[in-house]
């Protein structure tokens, strides 16, 4: 960003360099990281063009070309204060411009324009219209012209994608901007190594013009291998979710969704737990996930935090459906760089919890129904606790993995620079030591033949599970392996040893490879 | 799968050194014991007892009592008759290892341990095997023709009663569709794909039926009633002509007195008229559409007085004890 003094012969049109120049930065940012927009910064550093930026200024007029399916109304929702607020006399031409900035950054976050389309050009109204009259004032009167280019608005894509544990072949068409407001249809089919194959359609658009505020309604439909419960899973649903941004960075999500389950194709080693839930559920719920990242690179984080929390509450009240029950889960992760090059510690933890709820609107009954193997929790894993296998944690029927009601886990991780590769390369050596409880809520003794329990007893229950987490040391794991970070996803070759299992949980000896985007 | 693959098990070519099989064997360092399993498992995985996965309700689960489904009742019978002790477990078709119940998963030999399902065509010889009595066998011959009619004109009209007659409806939903759901929408899809399986069965096997299509209309109904009769008057005349009271003339129920309980028992329970007189006329009974009377009026009643003998034989010991335990 810088302007040699020697060039500032016609100091508005520095300044117009200089902002056509910090517009494509922030550009830039915002296109990269759209989800975590940084505040826009003015790093004035001369003190001429400071002088200017203090000059009262006021937007004469702004013309956006090349937005031509885009809908009057969304532009006016997003320029109009531009023009409104520079009316006031005390206005600069600092303020402009940094308006300007957050206006364009807006319409990049919409998602509808190229990248590199972005052009703002900002020139002094009154050279042009000097003969016919004076300005009233001496405040530069100001006309910006951005210049956009609009994405396709019909897109088709195909790809392979890294999930959590899973890779998978996609199909996608996305339409962009159907009605001119920056709404999305996506339509994406998939199929993968645990997934036999998943469809789903998403609209989604934001509210009131504001790139913050999306409301999207998805419509799914999927089938997906559980093999570590030797079962499949076939879900048909849809969701309504609002999905914001607030001013410091952070994320919420509040959705309903409705989702048919259905427990089948039953492996012939399936255990008598898996057979007991197989069959249909509706889960009808309200979820709010909040999500603060505050990691300098999600892949390989070498310093900052990250918190986010998942809270659901699922056929309580009005939400009806087959299960009921109140659920929450919390991940808070941290890394820290040592004054030494290239190395740095993290520490990660996450908890969870799910209670059971009876139907209806009372908070007692005599008969609340135990979770479902669907809705309970699952550790353990190359992405999870590693140095187990998938869901190798926990409560365990046989080979199958049943999951539990109640988990607590966390892990300890340090990043070396690889002697040859160097500080810089996204190739790391990683020493780690990691562990967790997963703990199901227990019932009566010999149940009569019902699978019901009543408030009692899941509270008592609660209790005494979540007491049994601390029950005697974690199950743990610790070892070493290569990091790799590429954009997409990280992966992990490590070669880990248990220190401390349950009987029947699923340890690994020796190596384990691992890709993913969310690693505990 | 590419993403959790972990250490390959060991090869001649790759052994692990004998050192580091040893530091390998030293851990973990520490085991405590098993986690316990989910509430919601343990009443499917405590008990002594072989489980045989029926569709039942848990009430009438826990009493042994007979099945709504005549393929489980078929088995649950045979079984009783056998003399082989189990449990029954109210569950679904999608619990079983082929897609339909019923099925038996023995008992576990360990806390732990998974043991094989048997599904319905090994049932036969399970029983045989673990039964304490045997059950006569029936020549192959006889026993398909014989057969040939309940998995035919019988079965169909069971299918056209329950899945198909708007007045069964609500006997529908109570067998199969609010067990499953309580959601609206999954119960009326769940309906939808029975009635049109049901549909697609009768069609396959049944009168008047094109067996290339599948649309509702085609189904002949009274030809399925009818068909449904004649069927259940030859059973009838069939065993007018044994002496012992049981099909084929032999000394105690076999697995075909089973198959024809199966059908009579429920079509008796559920879809006879209130007052139990059936009309005379093979017509009225016919437009009646009740097929229980129809089981009733086969014949001089021999059909309903082999399921009152069966019935007595294997349940009336146990339920009415468990009825007057309940009273006390």
């Amino acid at each position: 960003m810088a302007s040699s003094p020697s060039a500032l012969g016609n100091p508005i049109e520095a300044a117009t360099a200089k902002i056509d120049k910090a517009a494509d930065i922030v550009h830039k940012e915002a296109a990269t990281i759209v989800t975590e927009p940084k505040p826009h910064q003015h790093q004035v550093e001369n003190p001429v063009i400071e002088d200017h930026l203090l000059a009262p200024a006021t937007v004469n007029s702004i013309e956006i070309h090349g937005a031509n399916n885009t809908r009057r109304g969304l532009l006016d929702h997003l320029f109009k204060p531009l023009v409104e607020e520079s009316t006031s006399p005390d206005t600069t031409l600092g303020d402009v411009l940094g308006r300007i900035s957050t206006a364009t950054q807006k319409l990049t976050k919409l998602g509808i324009f190229k990248e590199d389309g972005f052009g703002v050009f900002i020139s002094d109204a009154r050279q042009k219209q000097q003969e016919q009259f004076q300005s009233p004032t001496d405040r530069t009167e100001l006309d910006v012209s951005i210049r956009v280019k609009e994405q396709s608005r019909l897109v088709f894509s195909a790809g392979t994608d890294f999930g959590n544990a899973e890779g998978s072949a996609y199909t996608n068409a996305v339409l962009r901007n159907i009605f001119g407001g920056a709404e999305t249809l996506s339509v994406n089919a998939a199929t993968g190594t645990r997934t036999r194959s998943a469809y789903n359609a998403v609209f989604s658009t934001p509210l009131n013009g504001n790139p913050d505020i999306r409301l999207a309604l998805e419509g799914l439909r999927s089938s997906t291998q559980k093999p570590w419960a030797s079962h499949d899973e076939h879900l048909t649903g849809g969701n309504l979710r609002l999905a914001w941004s607030t001013d410091n960075g952070d994320n919420h999500a509040l959705g309903y969704s409705g989702v048919w389950r259905q427990l089948t194709g039953l492996a012939a080693s399936a255990s008598p737990t898996v057979r007991a839930d197989a069959g249909d559920s509706l889960k009808s719920s309200i979820t709010h996930t909040f999500t603060r990242d505050r990691r300098d690179s999600p892949m390989l984080p070498q310093a900052g935090y990250l918190l986010r929390t998942v809270s659901e509450l699922a056929g309580w009240g009005p939400l009806k459906g087959d299960v009921s029950f109140a659920k929450s889960e919390v991940e808070l992760s941290a890394a820290q760089a040592l004054p030494l090059p290239g190395i740095s510690v993290g520490a990660s933890f996450r908890a969870g919890l799910l209670y059971p709820l009876p139907k209806g609107y009372s908070l007692s009954s005599a008969s609340v129904a135990p979770s479902r193997i669907n809705d309970r929790f699952q550790l353990g894993g190359p992405t999870d606790v590693r140095g187990f296998s998938m869901g190798g944690l926990g409560p365990h029927d046989g080979a199958d993995s049943v999951g539990g009601d109640v988990f607590a886990a966390g892990s300890v991780n340090m990043l070396l620079p690889l002697p040859k590769a160097g500080p810089t390369s996204p190739l790391r050596l990683q020493l780690f030591a990691n562990g967790g409880r997963l703990v199901a809520l227990q019932g009566k003794k010999a149940a009569e033949g019902s699978m019901s329990l009543d408030s009692g007893a899941v509270a008592s229950g609660m209790k005494s599970a979540v007491a049994e987490l601390a029950n005697g040391l974690p199950s743990v794991a610790a070892g070493f392996g290569l990091v790799y970070a590429h954009p997409v996803a990280r992966f992990e070759l490590n070669f880990s040893l248990p220190l401390v299992v349950r009987r029947g949980e699923e340890a690994r000896k020796g190596l384990q490879v691992g890709v993913g985007i969310n690693f505990l | 799968m590419a993403t959790t693959s972990a250490a390959a098990p060991p090869r001649k070519w790759m052994q692990v050194p004998r050192p580091l099989q040893q530091l390998f064997d030293t851990f973990p360092l520490l085991a405590y014991d098993v986690n316990a399993l989910p509430a919601r498992a343990q009443s499917a995985t405590s008990g002594d007892l072989p489980t045989l996965y029926v569709f039942s309700t848990e009430e009438e689960a826990l009493l042994g009592a007979p099945s709504f489904n005549p393929s489980c009742l078929k088995w649950q019978t045979f079984l009783k008759l056998a003399g082989v002790e189990f449990q029954i477990l109210p569950s679904t078709n999608h619990a079983s290892p082929t897609g339909a119940l019923p099925f038996i998963l023995p008992k576990r030999s360990s806390p732990t341990d998974a043991p094989s399902p048997i599904p319905s065509s090994k049932l036969h010889d399970y029983a045989l095997k673990y039964g304490t009595s045997n059950p006569p066998e029936v020549s192959a011959l006889r026993l398909d023709a014989y057969q040939a009619l309940l998995d035919g004109p019988i079965r169909n009209a069971w299918l056209q009663a329950l899945y198909r007659d708007p007045e069964y409806t609500d006997l529908l939903d109570r067998f199969y569709i609010t067990p499953a759901s309580s959601s609206y929408w999954v119960r009326g899809a769940l309906r939808h794909q029975l009635r049109r399986a049901a549909e697609a069965e009768i069609l396959k096997t049944g009168p008047g039926g094109a067996a290339s299509t599948a649309l509702s209309l085609l189904v002949d109904e009274d030809s399925v009633y009818r068909a449904a009769l004649n069927a259940l008057e030859a059973l009838a005349t069939l065993l007018s002509e044994s002496e012992t009271g049981w099909f084929f003339g032999a000394e105690t129920p076999t697995i075909f007195d089973a198959s024809v309980f199966a059908y009579t028992h429920l079509m008796l329970k559920y879809m006879s008229d209130a007052k139990g007189e059936a009309g005379e006329e093979q017509g009225s009974v016919v437009a009646s559409r009740r097929l229980g009377n129809m089981v009733r009026s086969a014949g001089s009643g021999e059909l309903e007085q082999h399921h009152h003998r069966l019935f007595e034989l294997l349940w009336l010991g146990d339920l009415s004890a468990e009825y007057s335990n309940d009273k006390a």
